[in-house]
């Protein structure tokens, strides 16, 4: 299990502390990336998903009023 | 919001988050290595987001206790279109904070104060996501979505100030005015950030909020056609 170095609230303002335990080998381009990626992977994937979804439900309330539009008048 | 001026909407955000990229990539300096060096630059995403996760949070308490006063299809949707957004904002803050701590730290997770009550706060909005989608859409499901959207909401000032008041690692570089924003150019990258992620929570909770109700309006056709005996049309 990592440990941390616990630090005053005031010198964290300033600096990044390393946690001890921990080792830095992974390249920062490749991390910048990968965090690159999962933004827009979130950020558009949920975007797109509720616009389909709205697309979808928006047909199917049109469909279903025109259903029940034509029902009701029969009814009277 | 009428359909044109969502259209416009999405069209700004577009652009400011290609004008973002471009400000990110080619204005703000590379910061010191023991930030991350060049993993410092998902900062200008990662920090607008967690801001987004309040926002989205905000929404959804406001809604949610405006629900429990009294219960309308509207508070219901906005309720659940906030938490559903804090999700998505919280995924996106938990999942790049360790990338980014990876490199300034060492390790992707450290139970840190302002991590930990992150991963509660994305826990509690992810709970009353799952429960508006799996546990039905009866008025007690309701109000007690609602009241843990509250709940959720109640610890967005306890992540804020966690970072000042208890021991840990995250730093706190834009209160402080700490390391992370010493050129000019950083403050205006995070700036530019908090816009364009701002633009994009509004589009995102409007397009879910329309989106439950509509599915509201949906449930309630169906109910009727399938009295009518109509459902099969």
């Amino acid at each position: 299990m990592q440990t941390t170095t616990p630090t005053a609230p005031e010198s964290r303002s300033t600096e990044f502390v390393p946690v001890s335990g921990g080792g830095e080998t992974t390249s920062a381009e490749a991390l910048l990336v990968t965090a690159y990626i999962l933004f827009w992977a979130i950020f558009f994937g949920f975007l797109l998903m509720t616009w389909r979804k709205i697309t979808r439900v928006d047909k199917r309330l049109d469909d279903l009023s025109q259903v029940l539009s034509k029902a009701r008048p029969a009814e009277h | 919001m009428p359909r044109g001026s969502y259209e416009t909407l999405l069209a700004i955000t577009a652009l400011c988050f290609a004008g973002l990229i471009a400000f990110v990539f080619f204005k703000t300096p590379v910061a010191q290595l023991q930030a991350g060096g060049l993993a410092q630059k998902i900062f200008y995403f990662h920090v607008p987001s967690a801001y987004a996760m309040y926002l989205s949070g905000t929404v959804c308490f406001i809604a949610s206790a405006l629900y429990l006063a009294g219960a309308s299809e509207k508070r219901d949707a906005w309720a659940r279109a906030g938490a559903e957004c804090a999700v998505a904002f919280g995924f996106v803050v938990l999942m790049s904070g360790p990338l980014w701590a990876r490199k300034a730290w060492g390790v992707y997770w450290t139970w840190d104060p302002r991590l930990t009550t992150s991963l509660l706060s994305v826990l509690i909005y992810v709970a009353v996501v799952v429960l508006r989608a799996f546990g039905g859409g009866g008025e007690a499901e309701r109000r007690f979505a609602a009241a843990l959207g509250v709940l959720g909401t109640a610890n967005l000032p306890i992540i804020h100030y966690s970072v000042q008041k208890w021991g840990g690692n995250h730093p706190t570089v834009i209160s402080q005015g700490g390391g992370g924003l010493r050129h000019p150019a950083m403050a205006q990258g995070l700036l530019f950030g908090f816009l364009t992620i701002t633009l994009f929570a509004i589009a995102l909770i409007w397009a879910r909020a329309r989106l439950a109700l509509a599915n509201s309006r949906l449930a309630r056709l169906e109910e009727e056609a399938a009295t009518r005996g109509l459902l099969d049309e």
